[in-house]
C-alpha cells in the first residue's frame, strides 16, 4: 500500500470509528483532527490510538508524541508508514 | 403536578404532533422502531454523532419539553429507564470479547451506562441540578414520577424534567423473544419526557392527579385501589382508560375487572397497540393521555363523546407490577 492509498484508508477508518457524518472527500489530509479542524476531542484521541493499535499493529509508545502523531491524516500515515518500515526492518 | 411541556418519540410518529396531529396507525412490524425526527435541526451534529438512539430519543424529547415550558434549566432532572443504553453495552460487551478484554474504545462503554440519558441532557444543559435515574422494570417511569411529585412537594415553585426512555436492539429482541415476551404484543420503545411543576401555566397539558405503584397485589387490594381512585371523582369521572393490555392477554380478566372497578362503562383504548411492548411504555401512555386532554382530539368512536376531563392509565406485567396514573385535564 502507498501513501496515498493509506491516506484514503485512513479517513474511511476515522469516519467510520468515530461515526462522523462528512465524507472522505471532505477531509483534508494536512489539515487539523482536533479542534478546529474535525473538532475532535479527547475521546476521540483515545479512539484512534485503539485504531492505530487494532489496524495497523501500532503502540504509540510515548504518550507525549500524541498530539504531533494524532495532528493531521498526513502525520498519522507518515507515523505508520515509519513505523512499519522500522517493524519490517 | 401540572405537566407544562410534554414530548415523546415512539414507533407512532407523534413528535410534531401539536402541529401536524396524530395520524393513528397499529403497529404491525414484530420490531417496533421508533419514527426518528430529523435530529440535525434538533441536536448539533458533532455531538449526535456520539448518541445511539436512545440517548438522541432522550435528549431530544427532554429538550422540546423545557423549550414548550420555556425554562431555560430546571430545578431536577428524573429518569426512568428498564433496559438502558443497550446498543452501546452490546457494543462494549461484544469488543470485550472479540478483543480478548484488551484494545477497548471508551466512547460505547462510557455510553452504556442506565444513567446515561439523564446526564447527556444534563451535560447540554449544563445543568448541576439533582438528577436521578430509576431502575426498576415496569415501575422505571412511575418511581421517577413519584419522585417529581416528592420534589416538587419540597420545592414549590420549581421545575422539574422527568422522563423515560428504553430501546429495542436486534440483540434484546431476539433474547426477549425466546422468553415469550413478544407472543401477545409487538416489541417496542421509546422515549417521553416531561416538565412538570406545582402551578399550571399557559403551556400547561395536563394535571397529574395520581400516581401509584403496586407490586404483587390480591386482585382485591388491586381492585379497592382502583375503586378509592375513582371514587372521589364521581362528580368528574374517568372519562376514558389508557390500557396496558396486550392482544389476547393472559390477564385479560384483570384488565376487565379493573375497568369495571374504575366505573360504568368507561371507554378503553389499549396504548401498546400503538407503541409496541417495553417496560416503560406507560411513559408514552401518559403522553398520549396528556395530548387528548391538552387538544381534545381522541379519535371518533375510541372515547366520550364529550371532551375527555379524566384519563386513567393501568398497566401490569408478567411479574406482578401494577402501575396506576390518573391524569386531569387543566
Amino acid at each position: 500500500m502507498n501513501r496515498e492509498q493509506l491516506v484514503e484508508e485512513l479517513k474511511q477508518q476515522i469516519i467510520e470509528q468515530l461515526n462522523l457524518q462528512v465524507k472522505p472527500a471532505d477531509i483534508v489530509a494536512s489539515d487539523p483532527l482536533f479542534n478546529e479542524g474535525l473538532g475532535l476531542d479527547s475521546i476521540d484521541a483515545l479512539e484512534l490510538i485503539v485504531l492505530m493499535q487494532q489496524k495497523y499493529r501500532i503502540k504509540l509508545a510515548n504518550a507525549e508524541d500524541g498530539p504531533k502523531v494524532f495532528q493531521s491524516v498526513d502525520t498519522m500515515a507518515d507515523f505508520i508508514l515509519a513505523n512499519q518500515t522500522t517493524q519490517a526492518g | 403536578m401540572f405537566i407544562n411541556g410534554a414530548s415523546a418519540i415512539s414507533p407512532l410518529p407523534v413528535f410534531d404532533a401539536l402541529t401536524k396531529g396524530i395520524n393513528f396507525e397499529f403497529l404491525t412490524a414484530a420490531k417496533g422502531r421508533v419514527a426518528e425526527p430529523d435530529y440535525s435541526n434538533l441536536i448539533d451534529p458533532k455531538l449526535i454523532r456520539r448518541m445511539s438512539r436512545i440517548i438522541r430519543m432522550g435528549v431530544v424529547t427532554a429538550l422540546d419539553a423545557l423549550k414548550q415550558a420555556a425554562i431555560a434549566n430546571p430545578d431536577a432532572i428524573l429518569t426512568g429507564t428498564a433496559f438502558g443504553c443497550l446498543e452501546d453495552t452490546g457494543v462494549f460487551l461484544k469488543r470485550l470479547v472479540e478483543n480478548k478484554e484488551e484494545m477497548l474504545t471508551p466512547t460505547a462503554f462510557i455510553q452504556s451506562t442506565h444513567n446515561t440519558v439523564g446526564a447527556q441532557v444534563a451535560l447540554l444543559l449544563k445543568c448541576h441540578s439533582y438528577n436521578n435515574t430509576y431502575v426498576q422494570r415496569a415501575h422505571s417511569f412511575e418511581l421517577s414520577l413519584l419522585d417529581a411529585q416528592l420534589w416538587l412537594t419540597e420545592h414549590a415553585g420549581q421545575a422539574v424534567l422527568v422522563g423515560a426512555a428504553d430501546e429495542l436492539t436486534d440483540y434484546s429482541y431476539s433474547l426477549l423473544e425466546r422468553f415469550g415476551t413478544f407472543k401477545h404484543q409487538c416489541g417496542g420503545e421509546g422515549a417521553a419526557y416531561f416538565l412538570v411543576q406545582s402551578a399550571a401555566s399557559a403551556s400547561s397539558w395536563a394535571e397529574i392527579e395520581t400516581i401509584h405503584t403496586l407490586y404483587q397485589p390480591t386482585e382485591e387490594e388491586l381492585l379497592e385501589l382502583v375503586r378509592s381512585i375513582s371514587a372521589p371523582a364521581k362528580e368528574q369521572p374517568v372519562d376514558l382508560i389508557l390500557s396496558g393490555e396486550e392482544n389476547h392477554d393472559e390477564k385479560a380478566h384483570l384488565y376487565m375487572n379493573v375497568k369495571a372497578a374504575a366505573g360504568d362503562n368507561i371507554p378503553v383504548v389499549n396504548y401498546k397497540q400503538f407503541c409496541g411492548t417495553y417496560p416503560t411504555a406507560s411513559a408514552f401512555a401518559c403522553w398520549l393521555g396528556a395530548y387528548w386532554l391538552k387538544t381534545g382530539t381522541i379519535p371518533a368512536g375510541w372515547g366520550p363523546v364529550m371532551p375527555a376531563k379524566r384519563i386513567l392509565i393501568y398497566q401490569t406485567d408478567n411479574l406482578g407490577y401494577h402501575s396506576l396514573i390518573l391524569l386531569k385535564a387543566c
